[in-house]
């Protein structure tokens, strides 16, 4: 903990980005997904659909903000070389809560997604905002940057859910957005679908940074 | 109060938390290795490139025989003298001086300076075009396909008018363009200053069968050695002995003067004078091919 | 007989028709970060059985005894602790618990025994060990056995053959998609990617072609059952 404390009389920039702005960078500029390329297998798993992908996107944002803020909490007492355990029974704990609420109040949700709520124990961007974030900022930050992260995560799969479910259903969220005439092109909500959307997806996000890297000079 | 089956679960995982944290310790008694703990400072203390210069795999795999084995500790070579010095403080031993070791191309002739070259429609690689005979006159120099540039890790060496270049700000002395090179002409040279003298030579033959090949070449007239008793003829070849170069007293504006060709050459990193000379124009970006294929090296051109 | 055509085929069925990364897409950050290289995504793909077989034999032991509605031991705890009441003892609650518990424990005990008792073992594949501490393909086994074992009537009740081999099988059809995509991102590097798909891009989208051809194995659990009767 010695590292990270700093000098009283140091100024605000130096002890890292403020809670604002750990919330905005958590959404495009170091989105968890995009950037930081972690939490594959919920992102590949749940987005055949708008409404799969948004049950889960607000399971993570519930686990990965009491995580943080659990986390945050106690990272006095944290032992450096029992930390990522403790972490882990912290996520485990409330994801049991939410995997219990979705099974008691949206039951078809619940079985459609199946073994990829619990999965979100082992969710890495989860573990990494604790361990990088949560461990060593007070709670304000914490959860500034859980939700900023979370929202992130959501526009991920939002993306990539459009895509799938419109293409492979011609519905979003359950709404028909094409005609009917439209044949669907079953492989989009399936697995191969998902690994191809995603690949082409991550290129256009690396060109479109690129290009905007040249025109900055 | 705290209803029984909280109790229950919370006793639970409390019995399994015991049990494993019992199992664990003894694990990791029964299980323990001795491990020197110098080995992952002396791991730590090397710049982790697993380059291989060092003769070892990795950085690791070095840093166990410096700490178990008692490996020398100057064979860093891209961490250099600091490096070394590092390892030295953690064995507790002295380091004697070492200084870096960098890539000599002994060869000087560009294109234009080879004789009876000859159009080669092969394999654009010297090892390929070092197993025909013909592609140029002289059989011991450079044949400009760039092999050590496709083997080179840093950028640190290019091939210019048909003959490879090292970039000596970018050289880290890990010896890959020497083994890459199929005729054997970059050694690497202790470099005991910014520069040194080199011979950019490997033509063992003499006098004529050297002219009628190259405009540049060592003949082996011998002028060198009698003037200056750092160099040597060995076998039609001039050389250089590098164990005894001191750059502080070593005087060598005779045999500069004196070299017939212009085999004897000063190379390293830019004096300030070259700097200067260059300042005012604007250098061309560097342009490297973007993508790696094994198309080019056998395109058929023709 | 019939068991061991049983165990046939959930294991034909957990290596290559429901494939735990291209089928289910589970352990996806070890697939993309290691198989750069035929022999590391080896190396990865005998960790990650190895503690798979491990991980779900005791979780299986603990759901079954311990944890599952009506479990033996959980009984006998609560009828010493309560003699006179009723209904059943049920402590699934803390399934998700228990296994992460359970996984990140085998994978401490793993890599303390290799690092003693196999040295060369341990410097191939020991540094991957931690990150399998996090691959959802080890949780993604345990829950799955769970599907079988807790909440299930007495008599559809999988035993270790079954669990085993779910997991097991499991973990070598994560090998082999791990492997080939190793031998496939091999020679990606010497072709003519465009710049911005690179790295996770190209590799997501070759794994997505794997996963089609993949899907040419539905069908053969079927004929598989039809033949070994």
């Amino acid at each position: 903990m010695s590292q990270t404390q700093t000098p009283a009389n140091a100024s605000a920039a130096d002890r890292g980005p403020t809670a604002a702005e750990r919330f905005i960078n958590g959404i495009l500029p170091e989105n968890p997904t995009y950037r930081q390329m972690l939490g594959m297998c919920p992102t590949l798993a749940i987005t055949n659909g708008m409404r799969s992908a948004m049950t889960m996107a607000a399971a993570v944002l519930f686990v990965l903000v009491c995580a943080n803020a659990m986390i945050s909490l106690i990272r006095g007492l944290l032992k450096p070389h029992l930390r990522i355990l403790v972490f882990t029974l912290t996520i485990a704990a409330f994801v049991t809560i939410v995997d219990r609420l979705l099974a008691a109040y949206m039951y078809d949700m619940s079985k459609q997604l199946g073994p990829y709520v619990p999965l979100i124990i082992v969710n890495c961007i989860i573990i990494s905002r604790c361990e990088v974030c949560a461990a060593k900022q007070s709670l304000p930050i914490a959860i500034a940057d859980a939700v900023g992260q979370s929202l992130g995560f959501a526009l991920a799969l939002a993306s990539i859910a459009t895509i799938r479910e419109i293409l492979g259903a011609g519905t979003w969220f359950g709404l028909r957005v094409l005609p009917a005439a439209w044949p669907a092109w079953v492989i989009m909500v399936l697995p191969p679908g998902a690994f191809i959307t995603l690949g082409l997806l991550m290129g256009s996000v690396n060109w479109f940074l690129a290009r905007r890297q040249e025109a900055r000079g | 109060m705290i209803s029984a089956e909280v109790l229950l679960a919370g006793g639970a995982m409390a019995v399994l938390a015991v049990a494993l944290s019992y199992v664990l310790g003894w694990a990791n008694r029964t299980f323990h290795v001795e491990v020197d703990p110098r080995v992952e400072a002396a791991t730590q203390a090397l710049p982790g490139a697993n380059c291989g210069g060092c003769g070892y795999v990795g950085c690791a795999e070095y840093a166990e025989a410096v700490v178990v084995k008692g490996e020398q500790v100057t064979k860093c070579t891209v961490g250099g003298a600091s490096v070394a010095a590092a390892l030295a403080r953690l064995m507790g031993v002295e380091v004697k001086e070492s200084w870096p070791y960098r890539a000599v191309v002994h060869c000087g002739a560009t294109s234009a300076q080879r004789l009876k070259q000859r159009e080669y429609r092969g394999e654009q690689s010297c090892a390929a075009a070092n197993m025909i005979s013909g592609v140029q006159g002289c059989t011991y120099g450079c044949l400009g396909f760039g092999d050590c540039v496709t083997a080179c890790r840093y950028g640190a060496i290019a091939v210019r008018d048909g003959l490879a270049v090292v970039d000596y700000e970018r050289c880290t002395g890990c010896g890959a363009c020497a083994r890459a090179c199929p005729r054997n002409i970059i050694t690497m040279v202790p470099f005991k200053a910014e520069r040194v003298l080199v011979v950019t030579c490997s033509n063992k033959d003499t006098g004529k069968d050297v002219t009628a090949v190259c405009t540049v070449g060592c003949i082996g007239c011998g002028v060198c050695a009698r003037l200056n008793d750092l160099l040597q003829i060995d076998s039609g070849l001039a050389r250089i002995d590098y164990d005894r170069y001191d750059p502080a007293t070593a005087d060598f504006a005779a045999v500069l003067s004196k070299c017939p060709r212009e085999s004897l050459v000063w190379v390293g990193k830019p004096t300030p004078k070259d700097l200067a000379a260059v300042a005012d124009k604007e250098l061309p970006s560097r342009v490297e091919a973007d993508f790696k294929t094994t198309v080019d090296q056998t395109e058929w051109r023709g | 007989m019939e068991y061991v055509s049983s165990l046939v085929l959930i294991a034909v069925s957990a290596a290559f028709i429901n494939n735990f990364v291209l089928y289910y897409s589970v352990g996806i950050c070890p697939y993309l970060g290691v198989s750069r290289r035929v022999d590391m995504a080896f190396g990865m793909g005998c960790a990650v059985t190895f503690v798979i077989s491990i991980a779900a034999c005791l979780s299986w032991a603990l759901t079954v005894f311990v944890l599952r509605p009506g479990a033996p031991l959980a009984t006998w705890v609560w009828h010493w602790l309560r003699p006179d009441s009723a209904g059943v003892v049920d402590l699934s609650i803390l399934n998700y618990l228990v296994y992460i518990f359970v996984i990140a424990s085998s994978v401490q005990f793993v890599e303390m025994y290799l690092r003693k008792f196999f040295p060369p073992l341990y410097k191939s594949f020991g540094i991957y060990l931690p990150l399998i501490t996090t691959n959802c393909a080890i949780l993604f086994a345990c829950l799955e056995i769970m599907k079988h074992v807790s909440g299930v009537p007495a008599a559809q009740l999988w035993d270790l053959g079954r669990a085993l081999a779910l997991a097991a099988f499991g973990g070598v059809g994560f090998t082999i998609a791990i492997v080939l995509m190793a031998g496939m991102r091999e020679d990606l590097d010497l072709c003519d990617v465009p710049q911005a798909l690179r790295g996770p891009g190209i590799a997501l989208i070759v794994a997505g072609i794997l996963a089609m051809a993949f899907m040419g194995f539905t069908g053969v659990d079927r004929n598989l059952a039809a033949l070994l009767r």
